[in-house]
């Protein structure tokens, strides 16, 4: 029994923190949040120096061959630094789908580019593909605008489009989260025969979206947890009526029982992540019951410990409100909490 | 992550299950499905209690001398028998202050003469304990307690009351924090003594709780006498002592073998009357799903972190908090699922589960209250666990 990271596993938590901090610190992340596109043109490559873009790709393919429980610790600590970065679609979802599909050249020679944070492959599932057209509008895309390749589903089969085919147009949408954008992708009328057929199955598709969930899952746990760390520093700091504000009980409690909500999801985490990595067929009701709850606590999590900044807490200026958006673009996307329990119920009490 | 339990294990869980099948004709089931008349049931909880310790099951850390098993302490065999009475439905035996927090306290402080004689018929269910803690002016501030006992020759006496003082008419014995040096500090001048509930001079009123139990008391001393040798510990070392015992009381409170059971009983519930098809009521059970897991996976951390010898840090003091709120919500689900229903007590015509739900419901919410506050529960997550100031004290006037 030792339930919890392992040795090989906490150094990896640690040289990804320790990476984060000195390279893709709070001032980057607001420049990012800043300009008009959104975009972090380096960060990929940076990623894929560090092994974080091929934590889930085989190690003959230039990755290292772990798995979800170490996915899952680069979430976690790209959310605690908000980093301007889709891991879950374009390191989650993307390597994993390409995973389960036909073995070829092809498939490994992008593979190889994910590892190597050269290629940003989107995955777009459930996508508009009719009568041997690529045929309408998809919205939310994360990463569109600088996408290489679209990677289509549909029924489990998977498409690649590369994204500078004809008949592709993308329109950026404002989002509240700055630190990763989303737009709107439409496509007219392109011939499926466009696209390159990469086989793949409704099971690898379903196993890589269970993934993608516990990666938002982990990646608003970090937000959560970095919300929560910087609103009880300050409340060690700011005075008023002459007392440091965290010895007033009115404050107190709301970090403590942020704490007690917060700090329980790190292990519900840590046993999806690992029914992910043993196959077991608890993942169909683990995946969505984690990221509804690990969402919806981290949502009461950034609500409160914005309070505790008090006016600050409101302003541009404080980071706590970097940390609010993430949590809620994480709560949002790929089902929110509440069709996610719904999903879950419906394997549970079937 | 390896939370394998290791195949030398699974002898013990063959030797358990052959004890429920020697032991089914007494054994009690956890959960809501037990009740009835409140003497057979006492009856049957002590007998299984005895049947437990016999088998190794209660008091299996005590040593042989004592009446225990002698085990050495095994956090993995205690999951493992953990796991197959939870399978089985089956209670882990008697969780009161007597066997959860004051033998641990007499095994730590205790002279041998006082565990040789006190702790076989404790674990047993023989000898029934409560606590004297609070007072009417000292309740969650404590150490301003006053029932008071001065030396008489070898005999303290004692005068004052307590209150909030659970299963006091039932009780053999208590064990009380009193303060035995009245000139010494705030904290430094109370003692940890235990004395039988039939000395003379003690009185007990019965306080009726909102479950409509008689199971708190007011416990009045008048010129109490006992022995000097009763202090368990140090004369004055009744501070360290007692907040010893209450660590154990967080532990005990904050235990979540019948949260599952409770959560089975409240999905039986919703199938009956077919609100498991409704997306509300589906909604509300899936929400306390994420909570009852996430706190199941965090019991492993917390026992990954004993098996280390690991502090569980701030870790360690959410359990309580966390599970008595869980607890507390899981009933009201259950509640609200039998409409009209839910308003019926035990002894009523109709009444489900003895009664049970209505009373845990309400009893979870004297467990947010008791053993420490919901409020103090985050005093202390705030200042041990996160590091953050105390209040401090106001300035004299």
């Amino acid at each position: 029994m030792d339930f919890g990271l392992t040795q090989p596993q906490e150094l990896l938590r640690d040289s990804i923190a320790r990476f984060l901090a000195q390279d893709v610190g709070i001032e980057r992340v607001r420049r990012v949040m800043d300009s008009d596109s959104g975009r972090d043109e380096a960060i990929h490559g940076q990623l894929g120096d560090q092994g974080i873009t091929g934590l889930l790709i085989d190690m003959d393919l230039g990755g290292s061959e772990l798995g979800m429980q170490e996915a899952a610790i680069a979430a976690q600590e790209l959310g605690r630094a908000a980093a301007p970065v889709n891991f879950h679609s374009a390191y989650v979802l993307a390597p994993l789908l390409l995973a389960g599909a036909d073995a070829g050249d092809r498939r490994n020679a992008l593979l190889e580019g994910i590892a190597e944070g050269r290629s940003l492959i989107t995955p777009i599932l459930d996508a508009p593909i009719d009568d041997g057209r690529i045929d309408g509008a998809v919205l939310y895309v994360p990463d569109a605008p600088w996408s290489d390749a679209f990677l289509l589903e549909s029924g489990g089969s998977l498409h690649l489009l590369d994204a500078s085919i004809p008949g592709i147009a993308i329109e950026p949408l404002e989002t509240v989260d700055d630190t990763r954008r989303v737009a709107e992708v439409t496509f007219s009328g392109i011939d499926l025969g466009e696209a390159e057929s990469l086989g793949g199955s409704a099971d690898s598709t379903q196993r890589a979206v269970h993934a993608a969930r516990i990666a938002l899952a982990a990646d608003a746990l970090g937000a959560a947890q970095k919300g929560l760390h910087i609103s009880v520093e300050y409340a060690k700091e700011r005075k008023q009526f002459e007392r440091v504000i965290g010895s007033f009980q009115a404050v107190k409690h709301i970090c403590a029982e942020v704490l007690a909500e917060v700090d329980p999801v790190q292990s519900l985490l840590w046993h999806t992540a690992d029914a992910w990595d043993g196959g077991s067929d608890e993942i169909d009701h683990l995946a969505p019951l984690l990221k509804a709850h690990a969402t919806e606590v981290a949502s009461t999590a950034v609500t409160m410990t914005t309070q505790v900044f008090g006016g600050m807490g409101f302003t541009h200026e404080c980071d706590m409100h970097i940390f609010y958006k993430r949590a809620g673009y994480d709560r949002q996307m790929m089902g929110n909490p509440t069709a996610l329990r719904e999903q879950a119920a419906s394997v549970m009490y079937a | 992550m390896d939370t394998s339990i290791g195949s030398e294990y699974d002898s013990l869980r063959e030797e358990v299950r052959s004890f429920f099948a020697a032991n089914e004709d007494v054994a009690v089931p956890a959960g809501p499905g037990f009740g009835g008349d409140a003497s057979e049931v006492r009856r049957r909880v002590i007998e299984w209690q005895k049947r437990l310790v016999d088998g190794g099951y209660a008091g299996r850390e005590i040593p042989q001398r004592y009446g225990g098993a002698g085990h050495e302490p095994d956090p993995l065999a205690s999951l493992v028998i953990e796991e197959e009475f939870q399978s089985a439905g089956l209670s882990l035996g008697m969780e009161n202050q007597g066997i959860s927090m004051f033998v641990p306290t007499l095994l730590h402080f205790g002279r041998e003469d006082q565990k040789q004689d006190l702790i076989r018929p404790t674990i047993r269910g023989e000898m029934i304990w409560c606590q004297g803690y609070s007072e009417p002016g000292s309740g969650s501030d404590l150490a301003s307690l006053r029932t008071s006992a001065v030396l008489d020759g070898d005999e303290y006496v004692i005068n004052g009351q307590k209150i909030w003082t659970s299963g006091a008419r039932e009780a053999e014995m208590m064990f009380a924090l009193i303060r035995t040096e009245a000139d010494a500090g705030k904290h430094a001048g109370i003692s940890y003594i235990v004395l039988p509930m039939d000395t003379p001079g003690i009185e007990v009123r019965p306080l009726m709780t909102m479950t409509g139990d008689a199971s708190f008391n007011e416990v009045f001393f008048t010129d109490v006498r006992v022995p000097a040798t009763n202090v368990i510990g140090r004369p004055g070392q009744g501070w360290e002592v007692g907040t010893y015992t209450l660590r154990f009381e967080r532990n005990m409170l904050g235990r979540s073998n019948a949260t599952e059971s409770y959560v089975a009983g409240c999905v039986d519930i919703l199938r009956e009357t077919g609100l498991i098809d409704s997306p509300v009521y589906r909604d509300r059970l899936l929400k306390l799903e994420g909570r009852v897991q996430a706190m199941k996976y965090h019991q492993l951390r917390l026992l990954t972190d004993r098996l280390k010898k690991r502090d569980s840090g701030a870790g360690g003091l959410i359990v309580k908090l966390n599970n008595c709120q869980l607890n507390y919500d899981i009933c009201a689900l259950a509640i609200d699922a039998m409409a009209e229903r839910g308003v019926l007590r035990r002894g009523s015509k109709h009444v489900r589960d003895y009664g049970n739900w209505q009373r845990n419901y309400m009893y979870a919410l004297g467990l947010i209250i008791g053993g420490g506050t919901a409020q103090i529960q985050k005093n202390i997550i705030g200042e041990r666990g996160l590091g953050l100031p105390r209040e401090p004290k106001p300035a004299a006037a």
